[in-house]
């Protein structure tokens, strides 16, 4: 009981991480970036081969990992958000392709093949007979204090205001002077950071392969589906619903079923409550 | 005889705003009425309710005595109620001729595969309207609001209405454009077509209806002849206060 | 329907091209000119639903699953002929398809895509788990029984089916059905008001696109001889058959025709330089530079030089 406590709650706060920086893209640009996932794709590997390849510090690998996304998520903006102006039909498509060329292109540097990640900080805690691996730990604590610190970036900042702003009524923070323009491309920036760091920790989880982009994404999507978007505190609550039923599913069903109860959340929402659980503005 | 259109206690409410607050009002077969009101006062809310695009929060609406409060937009065309839009909004990748076409077409799936277009018909419409048989092959594009206008009338005079709703048929149009698109209403009031009719033009209105409503606020303020309306102390007070 | 002079010229030739192919063409060639044919049926079936009402289904690999599933197990299980378990595997397509779609129609834009996705991620784990003496688990089933032996007789087969598919889509779509889905792409508030209903429109197109779906499914699966689910539901099979659509120019018929041979044979050509995986890259690569540059697509090129050509005096 104890351990499906524990897990549920290194689960969730690593999936709040993952959730946040597409709930962030979807909020204030309206947009449902299908390549999300690969951002967590390329952050895994980009660690992989600097702290594990050529033997970097591994909090330097992070840190390059964020710079990755953070530079993926600017360049996708100007490439390929902002040329497509708003057709959002077609910005979800070709993020759907940019994230297959990105799974390849990943194919193509490293191989086919699955990789382990070695534990950022080694170790294991046994906790009433529940192994806790001292990463997993460090992930979900990491992921709580970059959660803490984005809300308090959104809430205190300029810049985090005009994305509220922007996120509220854009045509209303456009009148006010607010340049979207500016805001877009910080969010996608952010969007990144956060996306390829989260993959380092969901690789070090799970494994790193060049598939991997697929699941996150659900698990994102369902968090927007289910929760609404826009509030950081929806996000929070959600992952925690989607983290503790697919830990409940693994240990007490089946663990090949994991993700069955996040699919049929997302169907059942979406099909009885269009909405969201917790409301969203527009659909 | 039931009114062709008859509205009781319709509410609509976005968020805090009352965008329809208790409107009753009621057009007789063959009357044009003019519904008039300052930017926001709800009368494009009204229309949208009308046709089943928003739902109302309260209220109902009877088309020739038959209750069609619930039900979906296609069946409310169906039953005789059709209606423009204060943006032209033809299907963009469509020539002319299509965007009518779509209009024409039969309520059964099967019909709608068993027989082609009638050419015949869409040009007719076309012509009627005022567009030229050249641009029945143009993109919506490539016309004028004027001609935009005219398409949309096209489009809903397509679906056979008896009673149309008609949103700022004039605004962006030249003066002449609203002189032909003022006959063209005539015409159609000749062989008894019902009308309720949105405009800030007052003048361009005032000789194509029977009777005016006036709204503001999402309220009813006055409804009577145009002369009446118009000096309506709440009226004039409505349009100061907006100007 | 307007059918004019050419367009009869124009099918003949396409036909009559397909058919004497083989005689100028390698066995090897051959064969893939069958996966491009099978491609093509399900790029013409996901058009017929998302290219032209714009409500795009990640899922479609679903319909495909269960057309597939249906023939595979009635056949290896239960010893039913494969002239049988073809129609029903159609049906099935289409009633299962609709079971499980129909709320989602309702849905808008961008959700309709993400619960096609999450129905097709569902639908993957759950053909693992659930009766596993019936669906073969993840290692799926081999030995079906196949409906031709030799390159010549399966390409034969699977140009065949595909034409029919696309010219029978090909006529539907010319008639004012077409006219009605492709303005739902365009404006699907303008079509209510219009008078026509949405929902029952895109159900219509739903169910065509779920019964070619379902019959190129059955008949696929009984051209390899075997069925593995994450082949069937992997998201790279949904994409190439997007992609194949897409790059052709969706809405159109000879769009998904001219993508999924354009795609096949540039996958097979790279072969030699990239044996592996990495093929899509360069392929993903070039979809999304053409999408971006044309997103509607190849067709549309030669569309509109013979505009321009027509236009011309
Ligand atoms: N979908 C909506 N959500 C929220 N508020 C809305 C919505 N549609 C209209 N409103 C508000 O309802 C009020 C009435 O709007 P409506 O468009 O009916 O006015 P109108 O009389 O047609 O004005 P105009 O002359 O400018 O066309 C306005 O204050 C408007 O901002
Ligand atoms: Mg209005």
């Amino acid at each position: 009981m104890l351990q499906v406590l524990i897990q549920g709650l290194l689960l969730s706060g690593l999936y709040a991480l993952i959730a946040v920086g597409f709930t962030l893209i979807f909020s204030v640009g309206r947009v449902l970036n299908l390549a999300y996932g690969a951002y967590l794709l390329i952050g895994g590997y980009v660690y992989f081969h600097f702290a594990q390849t050529l033997g970097l510090p591994k909090f330097a690998g992070v840190a390059l990992a964020g710079i990755f996304g953070c530079a993926m998520g600017v360049l996708k903006y100007q490439l390929l958000v902002k040329p497509l102006k708003g057709n959002h039909v077609a910005i979800e498509i070709s993020s759907l392709i940019l994230a297959v060329f990105l799974q390849y292109a990943v194919v193509f540097a490293f191989g086919d093949s699955s990789k382990i990640l070695l534990p950022i900080i080694p170790g294991v805690e046994r906790v009433a007979g529940a192994a806790i691996p001292y990463s997993n730990l460090f992930a979900a604590i990491a992921s709580w204090i970059i959660l803490i610190a984005l809300w308090a970036y959104v809430r205190f900042t300029h810049m985090g205001r005009a994305m509220q702003a922007v996120s509220m009524d854009a045509k209303g923070a456009a009148i006010s002077g607010i340049d979207a323009n500016r805001v877009n491309m910080t969010t996608w920036a952010i969007s990144g950071t956060l996306g390829a760091i989260a993959g380092v920790f969901f690789a070090s989880y799970t494994q790193l392969y060049p598939g991997m982009w697929v699941a996150p994404l659900i698990v994102a999507v369902a968090v927007v589906i289910v929760g609404g978007i826009g509030s950081i505190m929806g996000t929070l609550l959600v992952a925690h619903i989607i983290g503790f039923l697919e830990v409940l599913t693994s240990s007490l069903i089946a663990p090949e079923l994991r993700g069955v109860f996040t699919m049929v959340l997302i169907i059942a929402i979406l099909v009885l409550r269009p909405q969201g659980l917790l409301g969203r503005e527009e659909l | 005889m039931s009114a062709a259109l008859d509205i009781k206690g319709l509410v609509k409410r976005f968020g805090g705003l009352v965008a329809t607050n208790e409107v009753s009002f009621s057009v007789k077969p063959g009357e044009s009425v003019g519904l008039i009101g300052p930017n926001g006062a709800g009368k494009t809310t009204i229309f949208s309710q009308i046709m089943g695009e928003l739902r109302q929060d309260a209220g109902h609406i009877a088309l020739d005595g038959t209750d069609i409060s619930h039900l979906p937009t296609p069946r409310r065309i169906r039953a005789g109620v059709s209606r423009t839009y204060q943006v032209p909004r033809p299907f963009s990748d469509m020539s002319v001729a299509e965007n009518i076409r779509v209009g024409l077409m039969p309520d059964s799936i099967w019909q709608m595969i068993r027989y082609g277009p009638n050419h015949d018909r869409e040009s007719e419409l076309a012509l009627s309207v005022g567009l030229t048989k050249e641009q029945l092959q143009r993109q919506p594009s490539e016309l004028s609001m004027g001609d935009l206008r005219k398409l949309e009338m096209a489009r809903t005079l397509a679906t056979a209405p008896r009673l149309m709703l008609l949103d700022e048929v004039f605004a962006g149009l030249t003066v002449n454009e609203i002189a032909i698109m003022s006959s063209l209403v005539q015409s159609m009031r000749d062989d008894g077509m019902t009308f309720l009719i949105v405009s800030h033009d007052l003048k361009a209105l005032e000789p194509l209806i029977d009777r005016a409503i006036a709204i503001d606020q999402g309220r009813l303020i006055a409804d009577g002849s145009y002369a009446e309306v118009i000096a309506d102390a709440d009226v004039r007070a409505s349009y100061l206060g907006a100007a | 329907m307007g059918l004019r002079w050419y367009h009869y010229v124009l099918w003949a030739a396409f036909i009559g091209g397909m058919f004497v192919l083989p005689e100028f063409v390698s066995r090897g060639t051959l064969r893939t000119l069958i996966f491009a044919n099978f491609l093509a049926i399900f790029a013409i079936s996901w058009d017929a639903l998302s290219g032209r009402t714009g409500y795009i289904s990640f899922g479609h690999t679903f319909l495909i699953g269960i057309g597939a599933y249906t023939t595979a197990i009635l056949t290896k299980r239960f010893g039913v002929p494969v002239e049988v378990s073809i129609p029903l595997a159609v049906i099935a397509t289409m009633i299962g398809g609709l079971i499980v779609l129909l709320p989602a129609l309702r849905i808008r834009g961008s959700y309709f895509a993400l619960v096609t996705l999450a129905m097709m991620e569902l639908i993957y784990q759950l053909v693992q788990v659930i009766r596993p003496d019936l669906t073969g688990g993840t290692r799926g089933m081999s030995g079906l029984p196949t409906l031709t032996r030799g390159a010549a007789n399966g390409y034969y087969m699977s140009v065949s089916l595909m034409l029919a598919i696309a010219l029978s889509t090909w006529l539907l779509m010319r008639t004012r059905l077409g006219t009605a889905l492709w303005a739902i792409g365009m404006n699907e508030d303008a079509v209510a008001g219009s008078g026509l209903s949405p929902t029952r429109l895109k159900m219509i197109a739903f169910l065509t696109s779920a019964f070619i779906a379902g019959l190129g499914g059955a008949v696929y699966i009984h051209y390899l001889g075997s069925i593995a689910p994450r082949a069937l539901f992997d998201i790279n099979f949904v994409f190439t058959i997007i992609v194949a659509a897409l790059i052709g120019g969706a809405g159109t018929i000879v769009g998904p025709i001219i993508g999924a041979f354009f795609l096949t044979f540039l996958l097979e050509y790279l072969r030699p330089w990239l044996p592996g995986a990495e093929r899509y890259m360069v392929y993903a690569g070039l979809a999304l530079i053409l999408y971006m540059v044309q997103p509607k697509g190849l067709a549309s090129l030669v569309t509109d030089a013979a505009a321009r050509l027509r236009r011309a005096p």
